[in-house]
């Protein structure tokens, strides 16, 4: 079992799923309660990481801020090393990936609400934020956390970009998933199994978690 | 605290409105769906920009095109009570009140609950109150916006026919405290004569008949729109007694009414609607007839429209019923204004909707000590 | 406070919570150097790296892919301190191209072997004859060698095989690995008759014992010059650790796995 990457794992999925929490509520809304010309490319473009092959999104990624680009030079300027082939470089990599599955779950429980219900708050004097605050977030919520969940599990899943944007460096950027092909290409049957039930058992407590969250919104709404 | 509205668009709904209503007053929109009501609610309260319009509050603008002033909706002072109430259906009916308060106040939300009858229900959820409890509810957590433009978007279309009558003297009863300019968005004339002081007809976007009450009542154009058969007038009484058969005795500036089953105790003030295709006229008293309500008048004007009937206004005591009949016999009778003539109700024809309690507000005055009155 | 609305806030502040609580864990950037080395070296670099640790008490992380893997990764700025590249061609390049400290060092010429699983209707001989009569009659398969677009084992093997003149006629059941390792999977899988692997891999104790093998003569094939060099980024714990390399220690380890040394010492 290597704790290590089981870590890393779960530190990586932690952080995409925090940075994509306000993202999923800003963009999430905004597409559920805009209309506008265009509207339907930018729902096309977040949707474009769940149909774009990982090696395609990966070489992407390794074009848009590996060496020898903007991105990459600013931040070995910074930083003093490359941002690909990090534990940062992974970060960036799979909160783009994740866009999807933060937006999209998001969206649809904005889109839940009545409008009238926010016609009313905006009538009841609260501005749009205090509207959030008080009124769609709460209604909103079962979407928001289906969004992180879905989030967490999917990028502890990730591979193809793993391996491209940040190789298999050991507490770096070997994740449980790249242990696990490690240790079958070494020939270590035993341990990749420990790690695949290991990552099994979560996957399943996510989906276990997300089913309820959608029975609660089903219990809600009725 | 006037409210003064004017809109013009060309499409999707086609609009060509004007109208003011007064600190104090309710005006009724009155037209069928489509006619553009709902849309003039929505650009009072800021949820719809015609391509040219102004809304003005008590010399404040809200709206402006021309000036290109477009007050987004939270900061208008507007409560508003949506067709299907729109309540937060994740907060308590309190909670909902205090959420259009400016200082949430829960002893204040509970007060403006009993106001409209709901005490005692502030901890309960929208899904565990009735259709009626709920109207009250948006209509308290409108209150509570201290709004200087009270709209009613059809408040009464989604309840049953028993809980509307009771809302509507409800209604009656608060407006004593309001002293915000009221619109009331309406398909339904009955409801717009019952609550109504001023009322604006509106067909396809376009006004085909304004003024008070009595007058928009009264004029054939303006009720073409809504069917012909919607004249009538409406008549003040005070319930006397109820008989032993069913009929209740109402007491009229004109004598008395005999109408079938109105509730309400001995000395309740209702309105009582009217409807001018039931009034039949006689220049004598007859004798014999079934009718029990028979009341002698003065008539003022024959007013005569495209078709072939003719509506008579008839003076009894301070108010005017109304009376359609033909043209034919109108001339056979030879009536004139300044004749006395006598018009005849049948009791059954006064259907039970057309008679609106006011309840007593001044129990609710004296368990809360507080000065509801002055804070509307 | 409605039941369902503080649910929603304890639950959101509880995600919130674990999820800045995991993110925050200490993320100790670990100080070790990575050395990026040939999937050949799997086992032999493993046991010479725990040797180093045991003399001398400093650690090193490893990274174990294809050669030409490496190389591009390297050229990406991969934050790696040493590469042991299976052929020498590359280390060349990143010579040239300034990644590299200077030229490196020879530290063995490889080797490969034909290997089949046991059970396998393969019979793994040192001129591949079983290979080829199968092959005519039809019962392969699959046939396993490292990827010859990046994997210098890869490309070894295709030599070979096309010294025996039998490279044409695989094509159609050629499975290729990412690197030499997972060649050696592929060939030792069971859903392969077999495969041409590295010869330090065959003598691994994980997977001598799966098969049997069968030396391929080495003039088949160029030869597999082994070159390892200091990156650029190399620290002191990497300069000691290669130095560790050409040690007697990691010499015999080295040997061990078959790995022929290019000079006698």
């Amino acid at each position: 079992m290597d704790w290590t990457a089981l870590f890393l794992s779960l530190r990586l999925a932690a952080w995409t799923a925090v940075i994509l929490l306000p993202v999923a509520v800003f963009m999430g809304r905004f597409l559920a309660f805009r209309q506008f010309g265009g509207k339907g490319l930018v729902e096309a473009a977040v949707m474009l990481p769940l149909v774009l092959p990982p090696t395609v999104f990966g070489f992407y990624m390794l074009v848009a801020f590996g060496r020898n680009s903007p991105i990459g030079d600013l931040w070995q300027s910074l930083f003093g090393h490359q941002l690909v082939f990090t534990f940062e470089g992974l970060v960036v990599a799979s909160v783009i990936f994740n866009l999807p599955f933060a937006i999209q779950p998001a969206q649809r429980g904005f889109e839940a609400i009545a409008v009238e219900v926010r016609e009313a708050a905006a009538c009841c004097g609260m501005s749009p934020m205090r509207s959030l605050w008080k009124v769609e977030l709460p209604l909103a919520w079962p979407g928001l956390m289906t969004a992180m969940v879905l989030t967490f599990a999917h990028t502890l899943g990730e591979f193809g970009i793993v391996l491209m944007v940040g190789g298999s460096i050991p507490g770096e950027t070997r994740t449980i998933a790249i242990a696990i092909y490690d240790r079958v290409q070494g020939f270590d049957d035993r341990g990749a199994a420990i790690m695949s039930a290991t990552l099994v058992a979560i996957s399943l407590f996510t989906i276990a978690i997300t089913y309820w969250l959608s029975a609660r919104v089903g219990r809600r709404l009725s | 605290m006037a409210l003064e509205v004017m809109a013009r668009a060309k499409g999707p709904i086609a609009l060509d409105v004007a109208f003011r209503v007064e600190h104090g007053e309710l005006l009724a929109l009155v037209g069928h769906s489509g006619s553009g009501k709902t849309t003039l609610l929505r650009t009072i309260a800021g949820l719809w920009r015609p391509e040219v319009a102004r809304v003005t509050v008590d010399g404040t603008s809200w709206l402006d095109t021309a000036a290109r002033i477009d007050l987004p909706t939270h900061h208008r002072r507007v409560g508003i009570v949506f067709q299907n109430y729109a309540l937060f259906p994740h907060m308590t009916a309190a909670q909902n009140v205090m959420a259009a308060m400016d200082v949430a106040d829960r002893y204040e939300a509970l007060r403006i609950l009993d106001l409209v009858n709901l005490h005692g229900l502030g901890s309960r959820k929208p899904a565990q109150l009735s259709g009626g409890q709920q109207q009250r509810v948006a209509v308290a957590r409108a209150l509570a916006r201290k709004p200087q433009a009270l709209l009613l978007d059809e408040p009464f279309s989604a309840v049953d026919r028993a809980t509307r009558e009771k809302l509507y003297g409800e209604i009656i009863a608060l407006r004593a405290h309001l002293a915000m300019p009221v619109v009331l968005v309406t398909h339904d004339m009955n409801e717009a004569q019952l609550l109504a002081d001023r009322m604006v007809v509106i067909e396809q976007g376009r006004v085909v008949g304004a003024g008070t009450t009595a007058q928009v009542m009264a004029d054939p154009e303006a009720l073409r729109a809504m069917g012909i058969r919607e004249v009538a007038a409406m008549l003040p009484a005070v319930i006397a007694e109820h008989g032993p058969d069913g009929l209740t005795r109402l007491d009229a500036a004109t004598g008395p009414l005999f109408l079938p089953g109105v509730e309400g105790a001995p000395g309740t003030q209702v309105r009582v609607r009217i409807m001018a295709h039931e009034v039949i006229l006689s220049r004598a008293r007859p004798e014999g007839l079934s009718a029990q309500n028979i009341l002698a008048g003065t008539v003022t004007q024959i007013v005569a429209g495209k078709g072939p009937a003719v509506t008579v206004h008839v003076r009894v005591g301070d108010h005017e019923i109304l009376s359609r009949i033909t043209r034919r016999a109108a001339e056979q009778m030879a009536l004139r204004p300044g004749e006395t003539i006598h018009a005849i109700l049948k009791s059954m024809s006064v259907a039970r909707d057309h008679v609106a309690c006011a309840p007593d507000v001044s129990v609710l005055i004296k368990r809360f000590q507080a000065p509801i009155c002055d804070q509307f | 406070m409605t039941a369902s609305l503080s649910f929603a806030r304890r639950a959101i502040l509880v995600m919130a919570a674990a999820l800045t609580v995991a993110a925050g864990a200490a993320h100790a950037r670990d100080e070790a150097p990575v050395v990026a080395a040939a999937s050949d070296l799997q086992f032999a670099l493993t046991e010479i790296a725990a040797a180093f640790d045991a003399e001398t008490g400093m650690k090193v992380r490893l990274s174990f892919g294809s050669t030409g893997n490496f190389a591009r990764q390297i050229r990406e700025g991969a934050p790696f301190e040493m590469f042991m590249a299976a052929d020498e061609s590359f280390i060349a390049d990143l010579n040239s191209d300034g990644f590299t400290r200077n030229a490196g060092d020879l530290y063995a010429l490889g080797r490969v072997v034909i290997m089949a699983p046991n059970g396998s209707t393969l019979i793994p001989d040192e001129h591949l004859d079983n290979l080829a009569s199968m092959l005519i009659a039809g019962q392969i398969t699959r046939f396993a060698i490292a990827n010859p677009n990046h994997a210098p084992y890869g490309m070894r093997a295709r030599e070979a095989l096309i010294t025996k003149g039998i490279w044409e006629n695989l094509q159609p059941v050629i499975v290729l690995g990412e690197n030499v390792s997972q060649a050696a999977q592929f060939a030792l899988s069971g859903n392969a008759e077999g495969g041409i692997i590295a010869y330090s891999l065959a003598l691994a104790p994980e997977i001598g014992p799966r098969g049997s093998y069968a030396l391929i003569p080495g003039d088949w094939h160029e030869p597999l010059r082994q070159r390892m060099a200091l990156l650029g980024a190399a620290g002191p714990v990497a300069e000691a650790f290669y130095a560790y390399l050409k040690k007697p220690a990691a010499r015999a380890i080295m040997e061990r796995y078959g790995f022929v040394l290019p000079d006698g010492a």
